[in-house]
């Protein structure tokens, strides 16, 4: 009946090893595109980050210098016809410009490493003199997450953290390569300008002094059924200063109308952040010389159902929001940490690091095998460590756990206190008191299960303090202890029981 | 000799040859002498306190901090670099506010970076760092670390904050654990001078904590305890043999258990030396921590669980 407890082990550790290097990654052929550049053809005909590249034009590439040997063979100086042959489909487009695809190998392990083991760039923003509100906090995300995409920065993710005093810090992560600009990003909300053909009419920070995010006057207005699929509208005001009303009234009066659409002036109102066009709005016609401080502001998404369009109208809505608010929240930033780490250090860490898990096993075991002279028992131990890295690391790439190096000194230190378990546990089997096999281990699993909630206590704080800076620490020896309890510990005292008899 | 007895597949006797003569010899010293064994860690313990109060009234603080907790910046170089002449041009140039450090390969030993760490902003260290190497920094070549004053102070205030968190929720445990008060009190004053030994040995040696390094003192709260508990329980909750040979039985698991994580945690401060600061110094409190604690938990936390046995006649 006991022997579940092993089986379950072998079931957890097969499934671990399918998360961890998946055998069906091994014979996929091709590149992951890991950055691609908004407002370029290829972006247009649908490629994404994440698409697994298999072909261009037909030619197939297995690795990212066979990409690169194919790109250069592009002849680009005239609108070329690309096709790019991806898992998720083809995507044909025309350009006469340099892709801006980043590509890389497909990984073949699940497994992510920190930034200090990669490389990267991550920064940590509060503001100055003050603690932000869940909502400005998600603004400023918003708008930084909009304007790293005009500094053309890959792969990027922005969160916001909090610490044990309750202050809240905007995280911002950048994997691989730095780029030089990241500070310039991080350090200001940013540059918002609204102009009409040159002349800048309103610019963030000054001129709006409000801008409506929700409430009847902001959001959906209604939705229509068009060819294929539904379109609905949003409308928002936003409230100008007298002096941006003024400018706007002295540039519009020049206008003519929209010959196409009569019923817009013939220029636009063209939003611009960090000096990149953002989007481009018709001015109603009834504007015309208008000083006015109260403007709407109005657009739609699409979508092939009516959930899809509202959604995407949303999208849209919250976006030009988001940029119209730029420069306008009331608080500066403060650069409180920024680190850029060389992916060169980080390969010979992680080398390092690999060594001295070899090294680490082979002590152990010596050291138990010294001790117990039995090749068995010393067999069960090094399966257990084994065991419980091989499934901790299992946990970390499903969960998408980035591991830095704190996180595996976690996972040693876990396994650390494996082993002591695991001494325990034969200490107690092979003693010379005249009680059942059972109850010796019933009594091990009382330390056991002591030294695990003392680790588990004194672990928790760390979740929290130093803005989560050291959680992965925390979390990986957590996790290690926790499956040694509940999956390992179990099986190798089956397993332990199955040698003594 | 194994001699099994009764059906059940559980029921299993063992009956060891081996008599318990050294047990007995055991027995009479260190009944007699455990109360002064007893003065061996308290007496470190007390060299320990007075060091750390005279630290703090001279420094104000209770530990050197390095950049990422008071600020300042951390540059590493990859690579061998002219390193000496580099030293020289920085070291006039930020007198006693920056030091250098090399990380080694682990089988070749040559140099793989130089790592320089200074108060000064990031923008100010980087330019005389290029002018001292004629050539500027990237990412190809170097890593930039920053840590604001005003994040590393919270970070510092919080760390403590949670080491303390993390000693009374451990107490707390070990009281659940054991529900009685003095065999609960001695496992967490082991625990406490778990901390204190380190911490002031690693004041001692000039070594600057890190943040890595307070979270190391966190672990070393649960991780020193296990032999205390494995003591406690096994004198307390067994009813088998005398309580020395159980004591004795307790500590040849728990030397065991010591050793051995010991043994696997220093090659992670002493032979892996290409590693990051952060990671090594978590390794190095962690295997002075399991030091400290094999002579608390056999000298001192076994003394007053010997005490406490005599007192209320548990045999």
């Amino acid at each position: 009946m006991a022997s579940y407890k092993i089986w379950l082990l072998v079931i957890i550790l097969i499934f671990c090893f399918l998360i961890i290097a998946p055998p069906w990654n091994l014979f996929e052929k091709g590149v992951v595109i890991q950055g691609i550049s908004k407002n370029t053809s290829e972006f247009e005909s649908g490629l994404r980050s994440g698409m697994i590249l298999q072909s261009i034009n037909g030619k197939a590439i297995d690795s990212v210098e066979s990409y690169n040997k194919l790109v250069n063979s592009l002849n680009l100086e005239d609108s070329t016809k690309v096709s790019m042959e991806t898992k998720s489909g083809t995507f044909i487009f025309y350009t006469n410009k340099e892709l801006s695809l980043i590509v890389k190998e497909i990984p073949k392990t699940k497994i992510k490493t920190g930034l200090d083991l990669s490389g990267g760039a991550r920064a940590l923003i509060k503001a100055e003199n003050k603690t932000l509100s869940d909502s400005e906090m998600s603004d400023l995300i918003a708008i930084t997450s909009e304007r790293s995409n005009g500094f053309g920065i890959k792969d990027i993710t922005i969160k916001s953290v909090r610490d044990l005093g309750g202050e809240s810090y905007m995280l911002i992560e950048v994997a691989g390569a730095t780029p030089g600009d990241l500070e310039d990003l991080v350090e200001n909300q940013g540059k918002f300008e609204g102009k009409i053909g040159n002349i800048t009419v309103f610019s963030g920070g000054q001129d709006i002094s409000h801008v409506e995010r929700s409430g009847q006057q902001a959001g959906i207005e209604g939705c229509s059924a068009i060819q294929d699929g539904e379109v609905c509208r949003f409308r928002f005001p936003i409230s100008l200063k007298e002096e941006a009303a003024k400018r706007q009234a002295e540039v519009t009066l020049n206008l003519g109308i929209d010959p196409e659409n009569p019923q817009y002036l013939s220029q636009k109102l063209d939003l611009y952040l960090d000096d990149n066009l953002m989007d481009s709005l018709f001015i109603s016609k009834d504007l015309k010389g208008q000083v006015a401080t109260q403007i709407v502001i109005s657009g739609s998404g699409s979508g092939l159902s009516r959930q899809e369009a509202v959604k995407e109208a949303t999208k849209q809505m919250n976006k030009l929001q988001t940029i119209l608010i730029t420069g306008s929240l009331p608080f500066k930033l403060e650069i409180v940490k920024l680190d850029t780490i060389s992916p060169v250090l980080g390969k010979e860490f992680t080398k390092n690091l690999l060594i001295l898990g070899v090294l680490v096993f082979v002590i152990i075991s010596a050291i138990i095998f010294i001790k117990y002279r039995k090749i068995k028992i010393t067999s069960a131990v090094i399966l257990t460590m084994f065991s419980e890295v091989a499934i901790t690391l299992g946990i970390a790439a499903l969960i998408n756990w980035n591991l830095d190096a704190p996180s595996i000194a976690g996972i040693i230190a876990g396994m650390g206190t494996g082993v002591d378990d695991q001494i325990v546990l034969i200490d107690e089997s092979v003693s010379n008191v005249q009680i059942s096999l059972k109850e010796k281990i019933k009594r091990a699993f009382f330390v056991i299960f002591g030294a695990f909630f003392t680790v588990i206590a004194a672990m928790l704080p760390l979740f929290w303090a130093g803005a989560g800076m050291l959680k992965g620490f925390a979390l990986t020896t957590i996790l290690t202890i926790t499956v040694g309890i509940l999956i390992t510990r179990p099986a190798f005292a089956e397993i332990l029981r199955r040698i003594q008899e | 000799m194994k001699m099994k007895c009764g059906a059940g597949a559980f029921h299993t006797i063992y009956i060891h040859k081996k008599p318990q003569k050294i047990m007995e010899t055991n027995k009479n010293w260190f009944d007699k002498n455990y109360k002064l064994l007893m003065l061996i860690p308290l007496a470190l313990l007390i060299v320990a306190l007075v060091y750390l109060g005279i630290f703090y009234s001279e420094k104000g603080d209770f530990m050197y901090k390095d950049v990422s907790l008071s600020g300042g910046t951390t540059i590493t170089l990859n690579g061998e670099v002219e390193a000496i002449s580099l030293e020289k041009t920085l070291s006039e140039k930020y007198p006693n506010d920056i030091s250098f450090r090399k990380l080694n390969d682990i089988r070749t030993g040559e140099i793989v970076a130089i790592v320089i760490e200074t108060s000064a902003a990031p923008e100010k260290i980087k330019a005389d760092v290029e002018q001292a190497l004629g050539y500027p920094l990237n990412s190809d070549n170097s890593s930039i670390e920053f840590t604001g004053s005003s994040l590393s102070d919270t970070f510092y205030k919080q760390l403590i904050i949670a080491l303390l968190i993390s000693f009374i929720l451990m107490s707390i445990v070990i009281f659940i654990l054991f529900r009685t008060f003095t065999p609960s009190i001695a496992v967490i004053f082991a625990a406490f001078a778990d901390i204190v030994m380190p911490l002031a040995l690693i004041n001692y040696l000039g070594i600057k904590l890190s943040a890595a390094g307070i979270a190391a003192f966190l672990m070393l709260v649960g991780y020193s305890v296990d032999t205390d508990i494995l003591l406690t329980s096994r004198v307390l909750k067994k009813p088998e043999g005398t309580v020395n040979q159980r004591i004795y039985g307790a500590f040849k698991t728990g030397i065991t258990m010591s050793l051995t994580s010991l043994f696997a945690v220093l090659p992670a401060f002493f032979l892996v030396t290409g590693l990051p600061d952060s990671f090594r110094q978590i390794f190095l409190i962690l295997a002075l921590g399991l030091i400290a604690d094999i002579i608390n938990t056999w000298l001192m936390n076994t003394g007053i669980i010997k005490w406490y046995c005599e007192k209320k006649n548990i045999k």
